[in-house]
């Protein structure tokens, strides 16, 4: 008896050093001190105020040093490490147009190698709008086209059987399948972001690794606090938290989207359906013709605070 | 067998204290080596330390523009750029983040600008604390609680009370104790500017406003059910004003079409916003103290441009959400809106 007891208490002190030394082996220990030696660890306290649209982890790090040195070129200079991120905003002539344009351009000065691609709905480019892009500094392509009386909205009242800003779109991705026709190798990502909406600069950094199509919530759409995709454990979509007709195939606003260029450029006929659209189908007559639900790229899951809540929506519903 | 047993517990110990000690002394050892991570090395790290390196690189280059820019501009060096202080009362709705959101990235355009958020709250709230943080503004963070009486109630028009009275004169309350420990000229020099979170602003106008010396003025777009609602410049100065709505207010002018000089605020120190002044002459209860209207400086070309627009925000519909709640169902309140 007492020998077994004996050879209980080894047994019960040995253990955990065992475990403790099978388990540094294959533990990430070794590359963490494989990082710590990597000059990069240093240099994120240098960033300041331009790393946090990164990606948020390094949020913690940098909180006190942001203030120190805000820069002021607006826009950042162009990177050739950066894929572009091509905006498309469609537009028109309302009052508050100068406005919405002023606002969204001070949100896109802050974002490195953007290209905003503004079209009118007008017969002809206004000088307004005109010379609002040139004094952004932004770079920027204007183009525009007139919606034929019969498809635009009657009054102003929000019409859904009629989508506004689709032939807009359209020609924003015609000009893009002619101007990239054959420099196959400038990798971008297509946005396509309304002038009255709000953007975070971190959803730019998001979207920027799209491979083919990229997606996350949206908030203030569809009658709900927000509307975004449901992701299972294996990060790979399979439907849509959305109450106005979660069925769509891809019930998601226009703004919860980027598609990546090489995709709109191998899918040459792709484009927003014009006509017989239901209300809210616009932006799945797209996309359709592009990916299926399995290609899709959940993004804005890496954040703590969001990844948390997609967990708890994938249990929830 | 009990001297047995001690013998054995004291090998145990023995052998215990050798294995941890063994352990230590590699654990030592490894932390100087230059280890083999071939397996270990994720792509993600080195799409990281790529990614860094071209933020160093595109930083480097920024400095050295800013540094031939200078120069040919003429500019003055940041630190005599005189300080814009901003005042901006904010209440917790849905859209607040959103609007937050959109102010700060129009502000961290501007050079030498310090935004002070007053929210109307008992308690300063998470999410705007968070926000600020992450802004990589210059700010200060105050919290006033609107009187129940004085706060709009839910079918309320949005005319029939003013609103954010108590957060500017918290506001500037905080502006003046701020100021008395910094003594001297230097601490004295700066404009202030009441901007509302929901309007849009060009970066123009902050430009305009740096050089008031009492209080400037300029036209506002969309205001008044108008247009653009502005000041009538003859000769350089203000002769009377064009507006819709009650002309015959000694300053028929919105909040966001006049800047004070810090000098002026300062030396006026009972001058406030008054909670009890009829409908619309709220900016006139502030300025009345302050300036005549033969005193106010005309910028914006004389104003003729319109460098500021008196944008709302449409109340989000939550039909839909407010549905789903009653069966238990909304969206997860854990994910800030």
């Amino acid at each position: 008896m007492p020998k077994r007891r004996d050879i209980l208490a080894i047994v019960l002190i040995v253990l955990p050093w065992t475990l403790l030394i099978t388990v540094w082996h294959q533990s990430a220990i070794a590359p963490l001190l494989a990082i710590r030696k990597d000059e990069g660890g240093e240099g994120r306290r240098e960033a300041g105020g331009q790393d946090s649209k990164e990606y948020c982890a390094s949020d913690k790090d940098i909180v006190e040093v942001v203030r120190t040195e805000y820069v002021y070129t607006r826009p950042p200079p162009w990177s050739d490490v950066l894929p572009t991120i091509h905006i498309i905003t469609p537009t028109y002539s309302r009052p508050v147009q100068k406005a919405e344009l002023t606002r969204i351009a001070n949100t896109f000065l802050h974002v490195p190698n953007l290209h905003w691609i503004l079209i009118e709905d007008s017969q002809r480019r206004t000088p307004l709008v005109t010379s609002l892009l040139r004094e952004t500094g932004l770079n920027y392509t204007h183009l525009n086209v007139e919606t034929p009386k019969n498809f635009k909205v009657r009054g102003d009242t929000r019409d859904p059987r009629i989508p506004r800003g689709t032939m807009q779109r359209n020609l924003a991705l015609r000009w893009l399948r002619e101007t990239f026709k054959n420099n196959n190798s400038q990798p971008g990502i297509i946005y396509f972001a309304d002038d009255d909406n709000s953007y975070s600069l971190e959803l730019f950094e998001e979207m920027r690794s799209t491979r083919k199509v990229s997606v996350w919530p949206v908030a203030f759409v569809g009658g709900l606090r927000y509307e975004s995709p449901k992701v299972n454990a294996a990060g790979k979509v399979y439907g849509w938290k959305a109450v106005f007709d979660p069925h769509r195939p891809f019930a998601i606003d226009m703004a919860g989207f980027a598609i990546n260029l090489k995709l709109i450029l191998a899918k040459p006929q792709a484009y927003f359906k014009l006509r017989g659209v239901k209300g809210g189908y616009q932006e799945s007559s797209l996309l359709r013709e592009l990916v299926t639900l399995n290609d899709l790229e959940p993004k804005a899951a890496h954040c703590p605070k969001v990844s948390s809540a997609f967990i708890d929506l994938s249990v929830q519903l | 067998m009990a001297a047995r047993m001690k013998l054995k517990l004291k090998t145990v110990f023995v052998l215990y204290f050798m294995v941890s000690l063994m352990g230590l002394i590699y654990a030592l050892m490894q932390l100087g080596q230059h280890c083999d991570c071939a397996e270990h090395d994720l792509p993600k790290d080195r799409a990281i330390s790529r990614l860094q390196e071209e933020l160093y690189r595109l930083q480097g280059q920024i400095r050295q523009l800013e540094k031939a820019k200078q120069p040919e501009k003429k500019q003055p060096p940041k630190s005599s750029l005189s300080t814009i202080f901003v005042i901006t009362p904010t209440y917790a709705r849905l859209v607040q983040k959103a609007e937050l959101t959109r102010l700060s990235q129009t502000f961290l355009h501007v050079p030498q600008l310090h935004w002070i958020l007053v929210e109307d709250s008992p308690r300063k709230t998470p999410l705007v604390s968070n926000f600020l943080m992450k802004s990589g503004l210059t700010y200060t963070h105050l919290n006033v609680p609107t009187a129940k009486e004085r706060k709009l109630q839910e079918g309320d028009p949005s005319w029939l009370k003013p609103r954010g009275v108590e957060q500017r004169n918290e506001g500037l309350r905080w502006l003046r104790e701020d100021r008395k420990t910094e003594p001297g000229d230097d601490g004295q020099q700066g404009v202030v500017y009441f901007a509302d979170d929901d309007n849009t602003y060009s970066l123009q106008l902050f430009e305009e406003m740096r050089s008031t010396q009492r209080v400037s003025v300029w036209p506002v777009g969309l205001v008044g059910g108008m247009k653009f609602e502005s000041p009538v410049v003859e000769g350089g100065k203000v002769v009377r004003f064009h507006t819709g709505w009650r002309p015959s207010r000694p300053f028929p002018m919105d909040m966001a079409g006049f800047a004070v000089s810090l000098r002026l605020v300062l030396a006026n120190l009972d001058a406030c916003f008054d909670g009890e002044a009829p409908m619309g002459f709220l900016e006139s209860s502030l300025l009345k103290g302050l300036v005549t209207v033969d005193e106010l400086e005309p910028k914006a070309d004389n104003c003729t441009k319109v460098l500021v627009w008196h944008t709302r925000t449409e109340k989000p519909k939550m039909k839909r959400e407010e549905a789903l709640q009653v069966q238990g169902l909304g969206s997860d309140p854990a994910v800030e809106v």
